[in-house]
Parts: C-alpha cells; sequence; structure tokens
C-alpha cells in the first residue's frame, strides 16, 4: 500500500506537469492559428469544433483537470487511509482540497482573469505537495528501518 | 489488535466516501427508455394544478393528432434526402458531416404566407437517425420535429413527411433534432423564408432578398457554404434585405461597413419602426435570425458576417474598407416603436422561474460540473406546465458563468423586461434568447398551441449536458419515448 502511495503521488504530480504543457500548447495553438491562418475566434466559434494545432490540448486541459486528477486525488485518499504513511492521510487530504481549489480557481478564471493567475500559481503548490507527499513513503521507510534498527541495537 | 483497529477505521472512513458518491452516481441514473411527460416534476408556475383541473377533461389527448390533416393538398413540396457523408462546401473545402439532397446548408425552402408546405425526407445513409425540426415555426405539435417527444427518429431508409401551414412571415430555418449537438454542427440544416403575399403585406418590398446562413465548418467560419467576401449584385440605391440565420452554437455578431442598417426582423417576426444603426452590431444568438436591411451606396456596402466572412453588396463593395467589431450592440429592448401587445401580460395564469446555474454531481452516472435548472440536475428539472389560453409570464434567469440561447419550441415570447429595465421598443418577439452570465429576462407568451414543447438552451452540446426542459400542456400526453427501441436521443 505505501508503494501504492508512493505511485499515486506522483502520478498527482505528472498529471499537473501534463496540464501545464496542454494549456501552452493550446494557447500557442490559438495564437498561430489567429496570426497565420487568419482565424477569428468569437463566441460562436469558441462553441464551435475547432481546427488547429493544439486545439486538442484545450479538452484534454478539461478533461483531465475535471474528471481524471480529481477521481486520481480521490483515490489517492482512500489509499491514504490503508498506507500507513506517517503524516499521509493530512498530505492526501491537503492534495485533495489543492485540487477541489484548482478547479475552482479554473473555472472562475472564466469569469475574472486574475482567479486564473492564481490558478497558475496554486498549480505549482499542488504539485509540490504532491510530490512531497510521495517522498514521505521513503522518508517513512527510512525512518521506521532506522527505528528498527535502534530498537534491535537496544 | 491495534491493527486491525487501524483497518476498520480505514475501512470506515472509505465507505464514508465512498457510499454518498455510489449513492449520487445510482441516482442520477437515466433508465434506458423513459416519457419526457413523467421525467422530473410539474411546476403548475401558481396556476391550477393536474388534480383542479381534473374534472375539467377526460382523456389525455395524444399529440400525433395535433397535424393539419391530410385533407388539404400542399401548395409548395419538397423532398430532402439526408445522407452522412464527405461533401464539399460551395467554398470548395472538403468536410465531413451531413448533408440534405448532397449539400449543407441544405436548400432553401421558399413558401408564400397561408401555403401548405410538405416536406418528405429520407434518411439515406445516417445510422444515428434523423429529424427535421422547424426551429420558429409555431406549428402542430406533431410536426415539431422532437426525437422522442413529438416522433420517433428516422432511421436508415425511412422516411417522413412534415407538413405545416407557412402562416406566419420571415425568417425560420429547420434542423435535426435526433442527437443534434453532432448533427447541426455536421451540417443537418437549412433555411426557410415565409414571404408575404405579393401586394399584400405592410413589410416594405426589399429589391435584393439574400439568405445568409451562417456556420462554422472545423472551425471555418461561413456564409451559404461560402468563405470570405462573397459578392451579391445589387445596384446602388437598391433595398437589400439580408436574412442572418445563426446555425452555431454561441452568438455572433453582424453590422455593416459602408452603410448605416436596420434590424427589420428578428425571430420571424418584423419589429416596428426600425430606427437606423451605425456603429453598433446586432447580436444573433444560436439558433437566431436577424433580417438586416440596408440601402446600397454607390460605393457599396460590406455586411460583417462575425469579422471572418463578410457580404459585399454592389458595385465597388470589393473596396470598402472591413471595419471592427463594434463593441456597441444595439439593445432591443429599446430599439424601435413601442406598440400594444396582444395579450396582458399583467393578467398571466402562471408565473415560472427558469434559472440556469451549474454545480458538481452526476449525469447519468458521469461526474462532472453539470447545467441545473432552478437547482435541478437532468432528468430532475421541471415540467412547465400550462393549460390552453393560460398567459404565461416566464422569467429566465443566467447565473451559471455561461451565455445561454434558450429555446421555446413552438411558441413566440416577447421580452418584457431585462434585469428589472421594462421593454420600452418596438414589441421584441423571440423564439431564441441570449441570455447572457448574470441576466434576468422577463418575457411572456400566450399558451395557444398544445403539446409537448422543448425549451432549452440552443448551445447544442449544453443540452446534451442536461439544460432541457419542456413545456407540457395539461390533458395532451406524447406515445414517444426517450431511447427505447427507437434510438431518440433529440440533444
Amino acid at each position: 500500500m505505501q508503494s501504492a502511495y508512493k505511485v499515486f503521488a506522483y502520478l498527482i504530480a505528472a498529471l499537473v506537469v501534463l496540464q501545464a504543457m496542454m494549456i501552452a500548447f493550446a494557447i500557442a495553438g490559438l495564437g498561430v492559428w489567429v496570426d497565420k491562418d487568419g482565424g477569428v475566434l468569437d463566441k460562436a466559434s469558441m462553441e464551435s469544433d475547432l481546427e488547429f494545432t493544439g486545439v486538442l490540448g484545450f479538452a484534454i486541459h478539461g478533461m483531465n483537470g475535471m474528471m481524471l486528477i480529481p477521481a486520481v486525488a480521490l483515490i489517492f485518499l482512500i489509499i491514504s487511509f490503508f498506507a500507513k504513511v506517517p503524516g499521509g492521510v493530512v498530505w492526501a487530504a491537503v492534495t485533495l482540497l489543492l485540487v477541489v481549489v484548482q478547479i475552482t480557481l479554473g473555472l472562475l478564471g472564466h469569469e475574472n482573469p486574475y482567479f486564473g493567475m492564481i490558478h497558475g500559481l496554486n498549480a505549482l503548490i499542488l504539485f509540490s505537495v504532491a510530490v512531497m507527499a510521495g517522498k514521505r513513503v521513503s522518508t517513512a521507510t527510512t525512518a521506521a528501518s532506522a527505528s528498527a534498527t535502534t530498537h534491535a541495537a537496544a | 489488535m491495534k491493527r486491525r483497529w487501524g483497518l476498520v477505521v480505514a475501512c470506515l472512513a472509505t465507505a464514508a466516501i465512498l457510499a454518498p458518491l455510489g449513492w449520487l452516481w445510482w441516482n442520477s441514473l437515466i433508465p434506458a427508455q423513459y416519457s419526457v411527460t413523467e421525467m422530473g416534476y410539474a411546476d403548475y408556475g401558481g396556476g391550477p394544478t393536474a388534480s383542479d383541473m381534473a374534472g375539467m377533461h377526460h382523456d389525455a389527448v395524444s399529440i400525433d393528432t395535433l397535424t393539419v390533416g391530410t385533407d388539404r393538398p400542399a401548395d409548395v413540396e419538397y423532398e430532402l434526402t439526408a445522407r452522412q457523408e464527405r461533401f464539399t462546401l460551395a467554398s470548395g473545402r472538403s468536410v465531413d458531416g451531413y448533408t440534405l439532397n448532397g449539400e449543407s446548408p441544405g436548400p432553401v425552402i421558399r413558401a408564400t404566407q397561408g401555403d401548405l408546405v410538405e416536406v418528405t425526407v429520407t434518411n439515406d445513409s445516417v445510422p444515428d437517425g434523423i429529424t427535421l425540426h422547424w426551429h420558429g415555426v409555431d406549428m402542430p405539435n406533431a410536426m415539431d420535429g422532437v426525437a422522442g417527444v413529438t416522433q420517433d427518429a428516422v432511421m436508415e431508409g425511412e422516411s417522413f413527411t412534415y407538413r405545416f401551414l407557412a402562416d406566419q412571415v420571415g425568417t425560420y430555418w429547420y434542423h435535426s433534432h435526433q442527437v443534434s449537438h453532432e448533427q447541426v454542427i455536421g451540417g443537418l440544416f437549412g433555411t426557410l423564408v415565409v414571404d408575404p403575399p405579393p401586394g399584400g403585406s405592410s413589410t416594405t418590398a426589399a429589391d435584393v432578398d439574400k439568405v445568409a446562413v451562417v456556420h462554422i465548418y472545423g472551425g471555418v467560419r461561413t456564409v451559404n457554404g461560402e468563405e470570405g467576401d462573397v459578392p451579391v449584385e445589387a445596384q446602388p440605391g437598391d433595398l437589400v434585405r439580408v436574412r442572418v440565420v445563426n446555425t452555431d452554437n454561441g452568438p455572433m455578431s453582424v453590422w455593416t461597413s459602408g452603410a448605416p442598417y436596420r434590424v427589420v426582423a428578428v425571430d420571424g417576426y418584423d419589429l416596428n419602426e426600425p430606427d437606423p444603426v451605425a456603429g453598433q452590431a446586432t447580436t444573433v444568438t444560436a439558433g437566431g435570425r436577424a433580417d438586416l436591411e440596408v440601402e446600397v451606396p454607390a460605393s457599396g456596402v460590406r455586411i460583417e458576417l462575425g469579422g471572418n466572412a463578410a457580404l459585399l453588396i454592389g458595385p465597388g463593395a470589393e473596396a470598402v474598407p472591413a471595419t471592427e467589431a463594434p463593441r456597441e450592440f444595439v439593445d432591443f429592448l429599446t430599439y424601435g416603436a413601442s406598440q400594444p401587445l396582444p395579450f396582458d401580460p399583467a393578467d398571466a395564469d402562471r408565473h415560472f422561474e427558469y434559472n440556469v446555474d451549474r454545480r458538481p454531481g452526476f449525469l447519468d452516472g458521469r461526474p462532472g460540473l453539470w447545467w441545473t435548472i432552478n437547482g435541478h440536475l437532468y432528468p430532475d428539472v421541471p415540467m412547465f406546465t400550462v393549460a390552453e389560453g393560460d398567459i404565461v409570464v416566464m422569467r429566465i434567469s443566467n447565473t451559471s458563468g455561461d451565455v445561454h440561447p434558450m429555446h421555446l419550441h413552438g411558441h413566440h415570447a416577447v421580452v418584457l423586461s431585462r434585469d428589472g429595465e421594462d421593454a420600452t421598443g418596438s414589441p421584441w418577439w423571440v423564439d431564441s434568447l441570449n441570455v447572457l452570465d448574470g441576466e434576468t429576462y422577463e418575457i411572456a407568451f400566450l399558451a395557444d398551441n398544445p403539446g409537448v414543447w422543448l425549451d432549452h438552451c440552443h448551445n447544442l452540446p449544453h443540452a446534451k449536458q442536461g439544460l432541457l426542459a419542456h413545456l407540457m400542456y395539461e390533458g395532451f400526453t406524447t406515445p414517444f419515448v426517450m431511447g427505447g427501441e427507437a434510438h431518440n436521443e433529440p440533444e
């Protein structure tokens, strides 16, 4: 279960990296489409099936962020109940909370761009917390074996 | 022992998370077959309830009896064949999608007021099945063309004949209402124009009458299937009427370069004493129509359709510089001159609320952030129940964070107010209303067309995501079901 905890923690971190890559890919593609292909973006075209290199980034960012990452974070929390990683439940709960905050900020960004700015910051916080949670497994294992050694010595 | 208790706590915590989620998931599942008349909950809008009216009618009347009858011969007949295929637009671009008689947009159907129109559509090769919905035409319910509500989807090899009286002059359109979020975006639609009888109308006769059906195929905006600047033949001094149809899923802006314009009709209804407009754009919502009129100056004029397609009218129009999209918009709340309404909304029999919002939850088992109607997720949505002859006021509010083009089938509603500001201009009749995030509209209509009528968002993927309710007439029922053997899937 400890290795599952570790895998899920790093999986969330990796998915956050993918999110950053996808949205940058999409925005860059949109820029090229408008600049070089004469594309015009208005509400009607936003709601249509746009076709340009990078447009898939928007769909992946949306589905990954709204469905996959919250599902993985929820499973991560459940794993933490069984994994016996010291402080593991708290780290998993904080990760899930940051995911919820991240989704909320992403949605609010559609109404006020400054929320989008914080969305970018929170992504890095979420990434860091997920990595640190994953690192606790090796720390915990080391600490546990260290303590076992001490006991044995005593 | 401690270890065992730890496991119990872990299991309980897991159950505490999964049980409510599982319960919500289970409850959201939609049966494989259901009738719209049995979904959600009845909302009587403060009027008499079903039990109040129980003594007033006998058995419910089936809506498939609501037709124009077969005794009268048709004045206008069309045969349409629907196919799913790769085809070439008028512009020469090849796209994958849907055609009617080999083309998209489908043929312009033209009738004269009073004509009986008969359109037979055959599904040649659309595996999901098709229908034709006559958007904006307040016709008998059985001809409304909604799979699972007013008919079964027309499967491959099958045909269906639509018969209706073209009694409203104006610009309308028709499109599939089976798997519409794919078929309409893919091109299964066309325009319907009902002209006034020759000589006998108050509408000023235009010298040139041009349909401009706008659609985005694969991110490319087209007008009548053409791209970019599309020339229209007209002489200086000519009065040109341009019938703009927005067949996309979001609102678009229309404006002119080189001459002012008037908006002479919205959603098929003429506006009273329309003022000349310059420096303002007209918003045409998804599914909506606007008829613009321009007098062609000696140097020509451009009708800008969203900024990447335009009609170039008159000789020399290619020299007219394109103008940027205005940030100011024609406000139909104050546009034109007021006129008395055919009914008094102050005497309304029913007042409905239609609030659009969204929240996280499950829609047919799928987790996500879904649209709600009055706080409820589909299919637990209100069934707006009326009796024939009722005057109905509906307050549509949007707190969902996105714009919604709200479309009521079978009726035209008049806008009474927006955000508490009363309408003072020409009566503004709509079948498709652009409701921005944060806005509240009050509209009124006369319940004079019995049946079961969808009342939904015309951003068709939104309808697919549950932003779909319906208007239900007391004493009427439908024999058709969603899903089922006919695979009816109207959204």
